[in-house]
């Protein structure tokens, strides 16, 4: 089974001269970590987007564990699904604990058990000394581990990462990747975009590249690299496909 | 119910951490309700609880001079003085101190005036036995000069200062007139057809008098709108209403700091979450509007203010309190839905809501505005809850009473609601 199924995806928001999505497909198996890689302005926060139902698409079709996206499963999705969004969404003036807690609530979770996971949660991403902090006086990296813990308090069985190493020191970003690797090896498929591609490489199993609102190849990295005379790693395959010139 | 319970508790402890936020929600308006009925005090009075100076010049010294004297010095209202500094006060000493201000009135009665209205009563009692075959034998004034009081106000007394003064010495005017016609009448009835150990019975005109009665139906209740009773529910209506700018700041900063994005990615409705949200600012209403009315009750007699009177159908005062809460919260949480930066919804947020205020009737009774002032000031929510308050507190209704202002005010809520929601969804599109 598919963790993630997109089929013919165009968006074009109101007022945009381009589409950002124009025609996107792509598909990746349950229980892998895949890479969501593009330049900026390629379309992917707005894939994820639409993936987690907090933008419509113009057409096509999304399906996420074979439940397609749209009113009749937007709920059944979001239990399904994790997210951690780029942004840190989190109430700065709270601390991580009553962050965390009031997050589980809107989960349906409560009592003990959530506060035990929660704690749980705080010991496993180092965060145990912090945890009746307000979220405004953590450092970044802090920040983005109790961002990721907010996303998975409800167990998904996919969870989908824009950028979670992004501002970070190595420590965090190393405690982030060595997280993810264990959490799927649970069993959760893992969705992940960064412009860290060193990173990607030993993070993910396979990689979707797009760009323009397009995809441009999929594969497992180290198959892409040798498909690819010349290339030495993922960040020439990149190059090589999204070429040298300037996103802004 | 969790999500519900979680989300007040969440807002409670946003609430407590925002010191700011906190004085500007109770304190502020507890300052504001005081500061605004102290000031307004004076002008609620409407001049009927001022005691003013007239400087009199009596150049008279007839029953009329007595008679406005008397009258004025009567009513409370006045002090009749006819010196200064020991010395009669004179027509020109009394028209500088007036024009200056030092004085807001000054009557100046002149000479002959009383003689003036007894040529005057003697001439129609002289017509009168005339026409019944009597002798007339009364004396009258050779000419028939008409007199006058001369009125001279402050330039600065308002329109309705005036009027009133003027009402009453023209009833003084009236009243010795009459006094006097009839004296002559008794008389000439007298000298005609009676002995000298006749009584003749006093002639009364007031047949029929005048009686202000209360209309509540309590009739031991009998509040009049006074500083205190216009004040406190009129600026904590407007103090309710200033919600807006924590709702509209908290909605926003949720947007920026992506809470609100991860609200909407777990699972259930966010109707939940904004309901939880909505009893919390409705709470927060409510206990302020019960701590303004505490002050009312308490804090404003203190500084030698009415009381203020609460009427009798306190569950009807309770649902007002809500209805209002609920209008202004969800004004709060429109202005956070179509702004974007925190900056723009405070701006909006604080102007409007002082522009519905000043034509929804809080600072100045809306009866008392320009008519078309007075149409729009009538499609104000603020002024809804005060036409409320007013029902409950002034004229000491119930609940029948003040159902169409609930009414408007909760259709207003849902109403702003459903902008909003919309509003948000094509955001989404």
């Amino acid at each position: 089974m598919n963790s993630i199924t997109v089929k013919d995806l165009f968006k074009t928001y109101k007022g945009a001269l381009q589409p950002t999505l124009e025609g996107l497909s792509f598909s990746f198996p349950e229980g892998k970590i895949t890479g969501l890689l593009g330049p900026n302005g390629a379309g992917k926060t707005t894939t994820i987007s639409i993936l987690c139902g907090l933008v419509r698409a113009d057409s096509g079709e999304v399906r996420i564990h074979e439940l397609l996206q749209g009113a009749a499963h937007r709920e059944a999705i979001k239990k399904v699904i994790g997210i951690v969004p780029q942004q840190i969404a989190l109430f700065p003036q709270l601390t991580a604990i009553e962050n965390l807690v009031y997050f589980g609530n809107l989960y349906g979770l409560k009592g003990k058990s959530l506060r035990t996971k929660v704690e749980n949660y705080l010991e496993q991403f180092g965060l145990e000394k912090a945890g009746n902090k307000e979220v405004h006086k953590f450092s970044g990296g802090m920040k983005r581990r109790t961002n990721i813990i907010a996303a998975i308090l409800h167990d998904p069985q996919l969870l989908v990462l824009d950028e979670p190493t992004a501002g970070v020191d190595v420590q965090s970003r190393s405690m982030i990747l060595q997280f993810l690797r264990e959490y799927n090896k649970k069993g959760v498929s893992v969705l992940y975009t960064s412009h860290l591609l060193e990173e990607a490489q030993s993070l993910c199993e396979e990689v979707v590249i797009m760009d323009e609102g397009k995809l441009i190849i999929q594969g497992q990295p180290m198959a892409l690299i040798q498909q690819n005379a010349g290339c030495r790693n993922l960040e020439d395959v990149f190059l090589h496909y999204t070429g040298h010139a300037l996103r802004d | 119910m969790l999500r519900i319970v979680a989300t007040i508790r969440k807002e409670w402890l946003l609430l407590l951490r925002d010191k700011a936020g906190l004085a500007l929600l109770f304190i502020m308006p507890m300052v504001l309700i005081t500061v605004m009925a102290v000031i307004q005090d004076a002008p609620f009075k409407d001049y009927q609880e001022v005691k003013f100076d007239i400087l009199t010049v009596d150049n008279d010294h007839g029953r009329l001079a007595r008679y406005i004297k008397q009258g004025l010095g009567n009513t409370g209202q006045f002090n009749m003085l006819d010196s200064l500094d020991g010395r009669p006060v004179t027509s020109e000493d009394a028209i500088k101190r007036v024009n200056s201000g030092e004085y807001k009135i000054s009557i100046v009665i002149p000479k002959g005036a009383t003689a003036s209205i007894v040529s005057n009563a003697n001439r129609i009692v002289n017509d009168i036995s005339k026409r019944m075959g009597l002798p007339s034998e009364l004396p009258v004034k050779a000419t028939n000069d008409t007199l006058h009081v001369q009125v001279y106000f402050d330039p600065a007394a308002k329109k309705a200062f005036r009027s009133a003064i003027h009402q009453a010495i023209d009833n003084f005017l009236t009243q010795v007139e009459t006094d006097l016609l009839l004296e002559r009448i008794r008389q000439q009835l007298k000298s005609r057809n009676s002995t000298e150990t006749d009584t003749f019975p006093a002639i009364n005109l007031k047949a029929v008098g005048l009686k202000e009665q209360t209309t509540s139906a309590e009739k031991r209740i009998d509040v009049i709108s006074n500083s205190v009773q216009h004040n406190v529910p009129a600026w904590s209506i407007f103090a309710m209403f200033f919600i807006v700018i924590p709702i509209a700041g908290n909605m926003i900063r949720e947007r920026e700091d992506g809470s609100l994005l991860r609200m909407k990615l777990i699972p259930g409705s966010y109707l939940q979450i904004l309901t939880g949200k909505m009893f919390f600012f409705v709470s927060i209403c409510v206990v302020q509007f019960y701590l303004m009315i505490l002050v009312g009750m308490y804090l404003l007699p203190l500084l030698d203010l009415p009381r203020l009177a609460l009427g009798r159908d306190h569950v009807a005062a309770f649902i007002t309190a809500i209805s209002i809460g609920l209008a202004a919260t969800s004004y709060g949480i429109l202005v956070g839905t179509l702004f974007r930066t925190p900056n723009q919804a405070l701006s909006f947020g604080a102007i409007s809501i002082v522009i519905l205020s000043a034509i929804g009737g809080i600072w100045i009774p809306l009866d008392i505005m320009p008519e078309n002032i007075q149409f729009m000031g009538r499609l104000s929510p603020l002024s809804w809850g005060l036409d409320a308050i007013n029902d409950l507190y002034l004229r000491n209704g119930g609940l029948g009473m003040i159902l169409t202002e609930i009414g408007r005010l909760l259709l207003f809520c849902m109403v702003l609601l459903g902008v909003a929601a919309w509003w948000e969804k094509r955001r989404m599109a």
